[in-house]
């Protein structure tokens, strides 16, 4: 199993804690990496909403790159998969929008083709093989009770993100990340506005305390279910709670913190890596004292 | 100069549209900041025009989480009529200040994160150091698609 690796811009460069967890896990469970000389995506809480030829042209740029070693691209980042997994469906959709695309392209002897799928890590660690080689590799439980956030663009809008796994409503609940949170031990613990938005788009465009607020508001939820820590897979989302719950509790004097993990630190700890080995050493809220009183150290 | 709107989302679409607002009840930023919210902007580009909305600076304030889409009984495309509306909005200088900073980050580094200190950090997850950005290249795609009609590059 061979992928491109796409890392986007926020993991390698704020997170990079989360790239490293996410090596080590791949290695593991025989998921084989290749980099490229990627962009930025681009997001699309910005430049799609500024300049859409623009967000469509690099996206597609991104495409082309893995399009040309034949290999299918993995995102890590819920902004990321939505910009590659939507460009991608218009670009394989619409021969006119392929045809403007690859004239902007055409000086750097790229050419959307349509040849590849996009897909994200969870649904990579979520494949039948992957989750066979986890129960066999894995060395200890994580029992906590942990809340999930999928961050919305890793399936909005699910005719684009899971056209294939849509409701009666036509509309899609993801639950893989619970489901494979269950397997390494973890107490997926449901929580009200689950699939709402972290806020994190809305701080980072417009206003940094209106979008805290709505952080505030799925936090009083979160509380309110006595999760003890919560997954993520996104690094918007995760800074949104991470440094979210410093920053507002300045204002609220809220003493609760609840620690945030992204996806493959939680599967890296399950495989015995330490928490050092998946970067949870630089998390502002730091997971040390929960872990402890589940013997990870 | 502009762009047209109707060519992105169809503009009989709005019709479509019964004012129920189970789009703006679902709209997390309408909670918490003095949005449009999707009901009222589809009402005013029928009412009004949507040059009201494009010069409105509250357009901006959204999560783009796309759940106002999701949950339209009438399925209208509710977020591509906000993207046209953002990009004619953006092309008549109505765009926030950390957006524009943002995309002009990115046009100059091919990345939308500020590098500080980078390869300490990456080393102390014993990570290689970051290969550039293939900065160039970007730009002059950036060029090519004209960006430069929004913000200087």
């Amino acid at each position: 199993m061979k992928y491109a690796l796409y890392l986007g811009c926020a993991i390698p460069i704020k997170y990079p804690g989360f790239e490293a967890a996410t090596r080590l896990v791949c290695e593991r469970l025989n998921v084989e990496l290749v980099d490229l000389p990627f962009s930025c995506c681009p997001p699309p809480t910005s430049m799609k909403l500024v300049h859409y030829d623009s967000w469509l042209a690099l996206a597609a740029r991104n495409l082309c790159l893995a399009e040309e070693q034949g290999l299918d691209l993995l995102t890590l980042c819920s902004g990321c998969v939505n910009t590659l997994k939507e460009a991608n469906h218009i670009l394989k959709n619409s021969d006119s929008k392929r045809r403007r695309v690859n004239k902007f392209l055409e000086g750097h002897n790229h050419r959307f083709k349509g040849t590849i799928e996009v897909t994200h890590i969870l649904d990579v660690l979520y494949q039948d093989t992957v989750v066979e080689k986890l129960l066999h590799e894995k060395v200890r439980d994580i029992p906590l009770r942990v809340g999930c956030h999928y961050g919305c663009h890793y399936f909005r809008p699910p005719k684009v993100m899971y056209p294939g796994e849509l409701s009666d409503a036509e509309s899609h609940v993801p639950v893989k990340m619970d489901h494979l949170l269950s397997i390494i031990g973890v107490e997926p613990t449901e929580y009200s506005r689950k699939f709402l938005c972290c806020g994190s788009p809305l701080g980072a465009n417009m206003d940094q305390d209106a979008g805290y607020s709505i952080t505030r508001q799925k936090l009083e939820y979160i509380h309110e279910r006595n999760i003890q820590a919560l997954s993520v897979v996104c690094p918007s989302c995760f800074e949104q709670f991470d440094m979210g719950q410093i920053v507002l509790a300045r204002k609220t004097k809220e003493k609760r913190r609840i620690p945030t993990f992204y996806l493959t630190q939680l599967v890296g700890l399950a495989l015995g890596l330490s928490p050092k080995d998946v970067g949870l050493d630089v998390h502002r809220i730091k997971p040390k004292k929960l872990l402890s009183g589940i013997d990870v150290a | 100069m502009t762009i047209k709107i109707w060519k992105f989302f169809q503009r009989e679409q709005l019709f479509e549209c019964y004012q129920c607002a189970r789009c703006t009840g679902s709209c997390p930023a309408m909670e918490v900041a003095p949005a449009l919210g999707p009901r009222e902007t589809i009402l005013i580009c029928l009412n009004q025009g949507h040059d009201r909305v494009v010069e409105d600076e509250k357009l901006w304030l959204c999560c783009t989480c796309n759940v106002c889409e999701d949950r339209c009984p009438q399925e209208i495309p509710i977020c591509d009529l906000l993207v046209a509306l953002r990009n004619s909005a953006a092309r008549r200088g109505n765009i926030p200040i950390r957006l524009g900073m943002a995309i002009e980050l990115l046009a100059k580094t091919g990345r939308s994160m500020i590098v500080h200190q980078l390869d300490e950090m990456r080393a102390h997850h014993g990570l290689a150091p970051l290969p550039p950005a293939p900065v160039d290249e970007v730009r002059d795609i950036l060029k090519k698609t004209g960006l430069d009609e929004v913000i200087e590059i």
